[in-house]
């Protein structure tokens, strides 16, 4: 019957693909981006924010970062805590991508200071020597359109000032961009919230160990702090480190927690084992710069 | 077991009726000339 | 009665075009897999890595896939309906605009307007163009089946009408946008509703536009190939209804553990396991029309091509489901593993496919015998080994990537940094860009062989001019 009637075919065809249509991509919209998934402190992106979300489109940063933590440990553990549905209301269309050719960058915002962002970004290989990441310093080289941007946010119905716009004539691409990454998943105060407490008396458990096994721990530091603090800790994006200045329990909590304020990150994710060999490397290996 | 779970198993049992029902009207074996009929046609010379 | 003079000058120029879009899409797919190993190899601002690598899979889906589809199209609705094309002037346009709208994409994608969206970057003025170059195809299509002189639709004017409706819904829908300037538009869905809508249309596009017409292409050039008919016609009713109406609910796959309702996820996974089931309905479908012809394997390349071709698809439609469920997908998705999948697809099934159709369409569009068969065969054999080494180098690195991300030592933290990680890579992508050339070679010795086809191929035995009326 349908084998002879080609209306009647593409009728019934059309039937056949609206079924799951309907029920996987129209019914869904009664509950995403409702009331119900709202966040507090979830907030549009300003002016300079949503130019450095469109230059990241504009460059396919999507091609190979994603920006969705998924609830396994692993991955909260790397990337922090996992994303939740109001955290993205505002994101015309979402970017969470498809494929880690380099890390998610949900939970970027805050991580690093800015100063690690400029330089990673325009030598990514000063900070990750064997990184594949190209690099973007020639962002730096482009004014942004003030004009073309209070369109945007009209458009798209974000508040904004005229001070904003006016600000961004003295800004560049790389400015808007960093601007942009420095928001990413820091809506919500995820890093408060999903801190470790250190509890009871902290215990140095490598107290006393020798030179030889001091520089055994050396890839440790290269990998994780040499490119913000030198490597012969001689300081650079973050402060020289010099052993004397804090004592173990002290310095143990800095690289442990981060300082927030300062745009130390945190590094619990280490564990608390390699967290102590960085500290007695910092406090007592001879061989760098102190 | 809640409504969610039952709606799930109707539907799932909806959609495995209407399934069968095609498949048996498909393979009744009295049209089985007439319904394989089409493959020898478009190998005629075209 | 006489024979309907079918239209086949119009068949060349799209299996022309589609190869020069193919090699561009191969080409700088090779050009990327090199950049992923030395980040030198970026030039800013038009040739970076960021802005390749959608141009690489939007050539490869929309030039030479869908360059493909037109020609196979046309040429088989002609047949199948013993009657000639509709309209031979809205075919004319179709191509010009085709054409047009390859140039644009490339062009605008370079320029770095880019939607973001996967497989839909290009910007909303392309969209326009693509919508109007797909309703001019369907109309053309769809008034020649109406005006067809064969009462009895074969099954693959069934899987090329379901593509023709499909796509043009699925790629409507994600392109809804609001336009702030001549190339920026930002979409009308927002956060997780806008992931949905983009998967729902993403995995789907690959079953309207990469599974259903190579389908129908499988149906028709197989059994035209052997001398055979197809096995069943009843199993492929089957198949047919149940795979389009069991593929919509799929899409959510591309998004297990993300933000997106649970239930949708979960959705997702179940059908995409019962998918197996219509897929493997079209495999069983074309190994039992081998039944006594498994010699044709080593005497005819044509079959060689199809049931290598129906064998990766067989594959692929056993892993993707694989890849669906929620425990595996937590370990492969992201890593190196997807893209390994995606291209045993594209190189293996699909376009494996496609130059069976088009080697079976030379001598009856050309009316010359294809130039050289060894040179078919080494065709053969440097795809199928270039794009085994792409993607076996993949599964093997996503399974180490996948493994080290997760990897945890004694005390609950992690063992490596993201970076380290990427280092363990690079072996595997330098195997992976030498399957790439090696596929790439294997495609220029295809254009080799068409182009002396149509230069120097003997004239084909009487009995093909006799069935083939040339307009």
């Amino acid at each position: 019957m349908w084998e002879k009637k080609p209306i009647l075919l593409m009728l019934m065809a059309t039937a056949a693909i609206l079924v799951g249509t309907t029920i996987t991509m129209i019914l869904p919209f009664v509950w995403v981006n409702t009331e119900a998934d709202r966040i507090e402190g979830v907030t549009p992106y300003t002016p300079l924010e949503q130019e450095g979300r469109d230059i990241y489109m504009r460059e396919g940063c999507n091609n190979c970062h994603t920006q969705t933590v998924r609830p396994l440990v692993a991955e909260v553990l790397r990337y922090g805590d996992y994303s939740k549905s109001g955290e993205f209301v505002y994101d015309r269309p979402f970017l969470w991508g498809s494929k880690r050719t380099g890390p998610d960058l949900a939970r970027l915002g805050g991580k690093y200071p800015d100063a690690w962002h400029y330089q990673h970004m325009e030598t990514p290989r000063s900070i990750f020597p064997k990184t594949n990441m190209p690099a973007y310093g020639w962002l730096s080289n482009n004014a942004l359109k003030p004009d073309k941007v209070r369109r945007k946010m009209q458009v798209l119905g974000f508040p904004h000032s005229e001070a904003q716009i006016a600000e961004l004539a003295t800004k560049n691409e790389m400015d808007a961009i960093i601007a942009y990454m420095q928001k990413l998943g820091s809506d919500i105060p995820w890093r408060q919230t999903g801190r470790t407490e250190i509890v009871g008396e902290l215990r140095n458990p490598f107290s006393g160990a020798d030179q030889t096994t001091l520089a055994g721990w050396r890839p440790l530091y290269q990998s994780n702090c040499s490119a913000c603090h030198g490597t012969n800790m001689e300081g650079g994006i973050g402060p020289e480190l010099v052993g004397d200045y804090y004592d173990e329990e002290t310095l143990f909590r800095i690289i442990y927690d981060g300082i927030a304020a300062g745009g130390m990150p945190a590094y619990a994710n280490l564990g608390s084992e390699r967290v102590w060999q960085l500290v007695n490397l910092i406090k007592y290996d001879q061989s760098t710069g102190d | 077991m809640d409504l969610a779970s039952i709606m799930y198993l109707a539907v799932t049992f909806g959609l495995f009726v209407i399934f069968a029902l095609i498949v048996g009207n498909t393979y009744k074996r009295k049209n089985k000339q007439k319904k394989e009929a089409p493959k020898y046609r478009m190998m005629d010379d075209d | 009665m006489g024979k309907p003079q079918y239209h086949t000058d119009i068949v060349k120029s799209f299996v022309n075009w589609s190869l020069v879009w193919g090699v561009v899409a191969v080409l700088v797919g090779v050009i990327v897999s090199f950049q992923m190993i030395n980040p030198d190899l970026n030039y800013p601002p038009y040739f970076t890595f960021g802005r390749l690598r959608p141009i690489h899979t939007n050539a490869g889906i929309y030039g030479w896939g869908v360059g493909t589809i037109f020609a196979m199209f046309i040429y088989m609705v002609q047949r199948l309906c013993k009657t000639p094309l509709w309209s031979l002037g809205l075919a004319r346009f179709q191509l010009w605009l085709f054409n047009a709208t390859i140039i644009a994409a490339a062009v605008t994608l370079l320029l770095g307007y880019n939607t973001t969206l996967e497989y839909h970057e290009m910007e909303w003025p392309i969209d326009l163009m693509i919508v109007v170059l797909w309703v001019v195809f369907s109309i053309n299509i769809i008034m020649t089946i109406i005006k067809r002189k064969e009462e009895q639709m074969y099954i693959s004017l069934w899987y090329m009408m379901a593509a023709l409706i499909g796509v043009a819904i699925l790629f409507t829908v994600n392109a809804l946008a609001v336009p702030v300037s001549a190339f920026k538009s930002y979409s009308i869905f927002a956060g997780t509703n806008s992931a949905n809508v983009q998967w729902w249309f993403g995995h789907n596009a690959v079953a309207m536009a990469l599974t259903a017409p190579p389908l129908a292409m499988f149906y028709y050039f197989l059994p035209k190939s052997t001398g055979v008919p197809i096995y069943s016609h009843r199993l492929s009713i089957i198949a047919f209804w149940s795979l389009i109406f069991m593929y919509l609910w799929t899409g959510a796959h591309h998004l297990l553990w993300t933000p997106i309702p649970d239930w949708i996820q979960t959705l997702a996974m179940a059908f995409s396991i019962m998918l197996i089931a219509p897929s493997w309905g079209s495999v069983i479908n074309g190994y039992m029309s081998m039944k006594g012809q498994w010699h044709q394997m080593r005497d005819n390349y044509l079959v060689k091509f199809l049931i290598l071709g129906i064998t990766f698809y067989g594959l692929q439609t056993l892993q993707g489901p694989m890849q669906a469920i929620r425990t595996f997908s937590a370990f492969i998705h992201y890593t190196d593993w997807v893209p390994g999948h995606i291209h045993m697809g594209t190189m293996g099934w699909v376009s494996l496919v496609s130059v069976a159709g088009i080697y079976f369409l030379l001598p009856r569009i050309y009316g010359r015998e294809v130039y050289s068969i060894p040179l078919a065969n080494l065709h053969f054999w440097l795809v199928v080994i270039g794009q085994l080494i792409w993607s076996t180098s993949m599964w093997i690195s996503g399974i180490l990537q996948a493994g080290m991300w997760n990897a945890m030592n004694a005390d609950g933290s992690l063992t490596y940094t993201f970076t380290e990680t990427m280092v363990e890579m690079y072996p595997y992508w330098w195997i992976r860009a030498i399957g790439g050339v090696i596929y790439l070679i294997g495609i220029l010795v295809f254009i080799y062989n068409v182009y002396m086809t149509v230069q120097k191929g003997k004239e084909p035995a009487p009995k093909l001019l006799e069935v083939e009326g040339r307009a």
